[in-house]
C-alpha cells in the first residue's frame, strides 16, 4: 500500500526534524506532498486535507521564518497523523469489503500566524472596506423604507441587491456563518416582499449591526470568529414564516408588530460575539494550540486601513499634479532664472524638481493596481462554486499583469463575482452532462484582460452550454420584463441576451445558495455601467458564452512614443510598435492600384502616411527623410511613415472630450511636458481606416 | 423652472431674461447665459484634430483636463480673422445634468461685459426661410444695439452631444 509506505519515510523525515530546521522542511513539505496525492488517489478525503493544511502551514511558516518555534508542535501533529495512517491501515487490513472503517482523524494543523498569509491578508482588507461600503448603503436604504412610499419596492430590491453582494463576498471568504445569515436575510425579504407584508425594519438593522461588527472585528484580526448565527438566524427565519403565513389568515400584514418585538428580542438575545472584545477572541483562537508567546505577538496581523476616496478627487490632484509638473518646468527653463546665479537657487530647484516627479509619481500609483490580486480571488471562488454544484472546472488566468484604475478594479470585483458564478451554476455542465454531449468532462473557463482600442476588455469564457436564445426570450415575457407581443425576430441575438441584465430576470430552474435568484446580472449592469462600461455576450447554444466588460480607460497609463508629423504630435503606443527605419530609396516601391510599399527585411509592407491620413498641412513627402514604424494590426503588419521619432515617454491617456466616432485612428490625448495636448494614436482602429477608406 | 423654459417648444416669449456674457464676433455682438460660462482664458496652443467638423479647431489642456475647442466663426460662416490679443476662449459646460456634461471651448474675438437681460427686452429669433439650426434663443433690444442669445447646447450640438464624454472621471 503505498500510502503507508509514503507515510513510512514521512516519519522518517520527521525524526530528523528538530535538528535539521529549514533543509528538512522543504524535503518534508514534498513528502506530504506525495503523501497527499496518493491519499487523493485512493479518496481518502481526510488524509487529503490533512497533508493539504500541513503542507500550507509549514510553507507559511517557512516563509514567515517562524518554523523554528513551530517546529516541536508541527512533529507531534505530523506524528498525530502517521499514527492515525497506521491505525486506518491496520483497521482496513482486517476489515471486509464495504464495511466503514471507523478512525477518528486528527484536527487538521492550525498554527496560528501561518494562515494569515500576506495575500490572505490583503483580500480581507479589501474585503472589509467594500463590506463597510455595503453596509452604510445597507443602512441607508433600511432607513428610508419607511419614508419610501411608492418606491418601496425599489427600496426593497436596493436592500436585496445589498445583501446580496455581502453573501457573495463572504462566500469567497469562505465565511459560512455570515454568509448563511446574508442568504436567509435575502429569503426573508423575498418572502416579504411576496407577500405584502410590512418590511422589519428594526430586525434588518439588527442583522446589519451584527454583521458590520463582525467585519469591524476582522479589520482588527483577519481570524476574528463569527460566532453564533443561530439567534439571528432564527429571528429572520421566523418573519419569513410570518410573512408567508400572516396573508392566509386574514390578509392583514401584521408582521410589523411582531417583527419589532422579535428584533428586540434579537437584540437582548444576541449572545457574546458582538460584544465579546476582539482580544478575547484572539486568546480564543490562540488558546487552541497554544503557540509559544513570541509568536502570538506576530499573529496579530493588522489589516492595512483603507479609505474610499472619490474619483473625481483622485482626477483632479492627479490633473493637477500633472500641471504642477509642468509650471516646474516652464519655472526652470524660464530665461530670468536660468541667468541667476547660485548654488544655494540651483540646489533648491533641484529639490523642488525632485519633490515634484515624487508627488507625481505618488499621484499615479495611487491609482493604478493591477487585476491580479482580483483575478486570485476568483480562482478561488472557481474552486468553491465548482465543488459546491459538483463541477469540474479548470479556470485560465491570463493577462492578470494588466493595470486598471484602483477604483476600476475594486468596481468590477463584484460583477466578476457574479459572472462567474453564473458561467459555473449555469453555463457548465455537470460532468456527466459534458461527456454525454462528447466535451471534456472537465469544464474550461477563461478568465483574461487586455487593452484593446483604447478601452480594458475582461473576458469571462466558458465552454458551457451556451444562452438558450428562445428560453430567454420565453422568460422574459413570462416575468412579463417584456410584452406579450414582442416577437422574438424582430430581435437580434444580442438584444435577447441583454435581456438576462433586467432586474428580476432568472433562467435557473432552482434559486441555489450560488445564484439563480436573478439579481445578479442586473448587478452586474448597474456596477459596469457606473464604470462607463459596457457588456457584450457572446454565445453560441451548446459551445460557450464569453462575457466581454469593455471597461474605458479612463486614467491608464501607457508607454509611448512620441512622433513628429509637421508640426504635430502624436504618441504610438509602444506594444503596437514592432520596429522603426529609416528607408532605402531602393526598397521603396509603388505599387500599380494600391500604393506605396517598402521591402523590409524579406517581407513588402504597405505604407501609410500620416500627415495624409490625418490631413496635415506640413510634414516630410519623400519617405527617404522620415522614419517608417512598423506596426501589426490583426497579424497583418504595416508601415506608418512619420517625419520623426522624439522620443519615447510613458503618458497619461485622457479622454479628448468629443465622442469617439468623430476620433477614428485616435484613443485619446496625452498633456505633454510642455503643457500641450498631444494625440494618442489607435493603431488597430487608424489601420482599419485606411482599409476601409 | 429653468428646463420647462429650455425646452418648451416656441421659443418666443418663453424668455425670461437673466444675466448674459456678451461677446465679439466679427461685427456682431452674441450673448451666452452666464450660467453656461464656466470661465474665459487667454487664446492657447491648440492642438489640431484630424477628420473633425472644420469648425473643431482642436483641443486644449485645461489644467490637466483635454476639452475640445470650436472656432465660433468658422462656425457661423464667418470668414476667419488672426487672433488677437483680444481673442479668447470662452469655456463653457454643456448638458443638462451635471453627469452628462462637457466641457468645450468656444473660440470668440472678444468678451465685453456681462449684461442683466429683462424679458421686456427679448424677442424671439427673427423667422428666415433657410436658417439651418435653431440655437438662437432670441434677440436682446438694448438702448443701442443688439444681442444675439444663443443657446449654446444646440450650438454645439453638432459635434455629437449623446455620445461626447466628460474629461477623465
Amino acid at each position: 500500500m503505498s500510502i503507508v509506505s509514503g507515510i513510512q519515510s514521512l516519519s522518517q523525515i520527521i525524526d530528523r526534524l528538530p535538528a535539521g530546521g529549514y533543509a528538512v522542511a522543504a524535503e518534508l513539505v514534498r513528502q506530504i506532498r506525495s503523501v497527499e496525492t496518493e491519499a487523493h488517489a485512493g479518496s481518502c478525503e481526510d488524509l487529503v486535507q490533512l497533508c493539504c493544511a500541513a503542507a500550507a502551514t509549514i510553507e507559511t511558516l517557512v516563509g514567515n521564518e517562524q518554523l523554528i518555534e513551530s517546529a516541536e508542535m508541527i512533529e507531534q501533529h505530523l506524528r498525530e497523523v502517521v499514527a492515525y495512517v497506521e491505525e486506518w491501515a491496520a483497521a482496513a487490513a482486517v476489515a471486509r469489503g464495504d464495511e466503514q472503517i471507523a478512525v477518528r482523524a486528527p484536527q487538521p494543523l492550525l498554527i496560528a500566524g501561518a494562515t494569515q498569509d500576506q495575500q490572505y491578508v490583503e483580500t480581507v482588507g479589501m474585503f472589509v472596506s467594500n463590506a463597510l461600503g455595503a453596509l452604510s448603503d445597507l443602512e441607508e436604504e433600511l432607513l428610508s423604507v419607511e419614508s419610501a412610499g411608492e418606491r418601496l419596492d425599489e427600496t426593497i430590491d436596493g436592500i436585496r441587491r445589498t445583501v446580496h453582494t455581502l453573501k457573495a463576498e463572504f462566500g469567497v471568504l469562505n465565511m459560512l456563518a455570515p454568509q448563511a445569515l446574508c442568504h436567509q436575510a435575502e429569503t426573508t425579504i423575498d418572502a416579504i416582499q411576496e407577500n405584502g407584508a410590512l418590511f422589519p425594519v428594526d430586525t434588518m438593522l439588527a442583522f446589519g449591526d451584527l454583521i458590520k461588527q463582525f467585519v469591524d472585528s476582522l479589520a482588527e484580526d483577519v481570524k476574528a470568529d463569527f460566532g453564533d448565527p443561530e439567534p439571528m438566524l432564527n429571528t429572520l427565519r421566523r418573519i419569513a414564516q410570518q410573512a408567508l403565513s400572516c396573508l392566509d389568515d386574514d390578509g392583514e400584514p401584521l408582521v410589523s408588530v411582531e417583527a419589532a418585538t422579535a428584533a428586540q428580542t434579537a437584540m437582548v438575545a444576541l449572545p457574546a460575539p458582538t460584544t465579546v472584545p476582539v482580544s478575547a477572541l484572539t486568546a480564543a483562537a490562540a488558546a487552541v494550540v497554544t503557540p509559544p508567546p513570541s509568536l502570538r505577538k506576530k499573529t496579530a496581523a493588522r489589516v492595512e486601513r483603507t479609505i474610499k476616496v472619490s474619483t473625481t478627487r483622485l482626477d483632479m490632484l492627479v490633473d493637477m499634479v500633472g500641471e504642477l509638473v509642468i509650471a516646474q518646468s516652464m519655472v526652470l527653463q524660464d530665461p530670468a532664472i536660468q541667468c541667476l546665479d547660485g548654488q544655494t537657487l540651483a540646489r533648491n530647484i533641484g529639490q523642488v524638481g525632485k519633490i515634484t516627479r515624487d508627488l507625481q509619481e505618488a499621484a499615479m500609483s495611487l491609482r493604478m493596481v493591477t487585476v491580479k490580486s482580483t483575478f486570485q480571488k476568483m480562482a478561488r471562488l472557481v474552486r468553491d462554486v465548482a465543488s459546491k454544484s459538483g463541477k469540474r472546472v479548470a479556470l485560465s488566468i491570463a493577462g492578470e499583469e494588466t493595470e486598471l484604475d484602483r477604483n476600476v478594479v475594486e468596481q468590477i470585483s463584484d460583477p466578476l463575482v457574479h459572472m462567474i458564478r453564473n458561467a459555473i451554476d449555469h453555463g457548465i455542465e455537470l460532468p456527466a452532462v459534458r461527456t454525454s454531449v462528447g466535451k471534456d468532462e472537465e469544464g474550461q473557463l477563461s478568465l483574461s484582460a487586455y487593452h484593446q482600442g483604447g478601452s480594458i476588455v475582461i473576458e469571462i469564457r466558458d465552454d458551457g452550454r451556451g444562452l438558450d436564445r428562445d428560453r430567454v426570450f420565453a422568460k422574459a415575457v413570462s416575468k412579463g420584463l417584456i410584452s406579450n407581443d414582442a416577437t422574438s425576430h424582430a430581435m437580434t441575438d444580442g438584444e435577447v441576451f441583454n435581456l438576462i441584465f433586467l432586474t428580476g430576470f432568472s433562467t435557473a430552474e432552482a434559486v441555489t445558495d450560488l445564484s439563480g435568484r436573478g439579481v445578479g446580472m442586473d448587478v452586474v449592469r448597474r456596477n459596469i455601467e457606473a464604470l462607463r462600461g459596457k457588456i457584450e455576450i457572446e454565445s453560441t447554444l451548446g459551445s460557450g458564452t464569453v462575457f466581454r466588460l469593455r471597461l474605458p480607460l479612463t486614467l491608464a497609463i501607457i508607454d509611448g512614443m512620441i512622433v513628429r508629423v509637421g508640426q504635430s504630435r502624436f504618441v504610438v503606443p509602444t506594444l503596437s510598435i514592432e520596429q522603426s527605419f529609416r528607408p532605402n530609396a531602393e526598397d521603396i516601391h509603388h505599387v500599380v492600384d494600391r500604393g506605396e510599399c517598402v521591402h523590409v527585411r524579406g517581407a513588402v509592407l504597405p505604407v501609410y502616411r500620416l500627415k495624409e491620413i490625418f490631413d496635415q498641412a506640413d510634414g516630410c513627402a519623400d519617405l527617404g527623410e522620415g522614419i517608417l514604424i512598423v506596426v501589426e494590426v490583426d497579424g497583418h503588419r504595416s508601415c506608418l511613415f512619420v517625419d520623426e521619432i522624439l522620443g519615447q515617454q510613458q503618458v497619461v491617456i485622457k479622454s479628448l472630450g468629443m465622442s469617439r466616432e468623430r476620433n477614428v485612428g485616435l484613443s485619446g490625448g496625452a498633456i505633454m511636458t510642455d503643457g500641450r495636448v498631444a494625440l494618442i494614436i489607435d493603431v488597430g482602429t487608424l489601420v482599419e481606416s485606411v482599409w476601409n477608406a | 423652472m429653468n428646463s420647462t423654459i429650455e425646452n418648451a417648444p416656441t421659443v418666443q416669449s418663453t424668455f425670461s431674461g437673466g444675466k448674459f456674457l456678451s461677446f465679439q464676433l466679427s461685427k456682431e455682438e452674441y450673448g451666452i447665459a452666464i450660467l453656461k460660462v464656466r470661465e474665459i482664458i487667454g487664446m492657447v496652443d491648440v492642438t489640431s484634430l484630424p477628420r473633425t467638423p472644420d469648425f473643431v479647431l482642436g483641443v486644449i489642456n485645461l489644467r490637466g483636463r483635454i476639452i475640445p475647442v470650436i472656432d465660433l466663426r468658422r462656425k457661423f460662416g464667418i470668414e476667419s480673422a488672426e487672433f488677437t490679443n483680444e481673442t479668447c476662449i470662452v469655456v463653457v459646460d454643456c448638458g443638462e445634468e451635471a453627469e452628462s456634461s462637457f466641457r468645450v471651448g468656444c473660440i470668440v474675438d472678444s468678451v465685453s461685459e456681462v449684461l442683466t437681460i429683462g424679458p421686456e427686452h427679448c424677442e424671439g429669433p427673427p423667422r428666415c426661410a433657410n436658417a439651418s439650426g435653431d440655437f438662437i434663443d432670441g434677440l436682446a433690444k438694448l438702448k443701442d444695439r443688439v444681442l444675439i442669445l444663443l443657446d449654446i447646447d444646440k450650438v454645439i450640438g453638432d459635434i455629437d452631444p449623446s455620445a461626447l464624454t466628460g474629461g477623465a472621471a
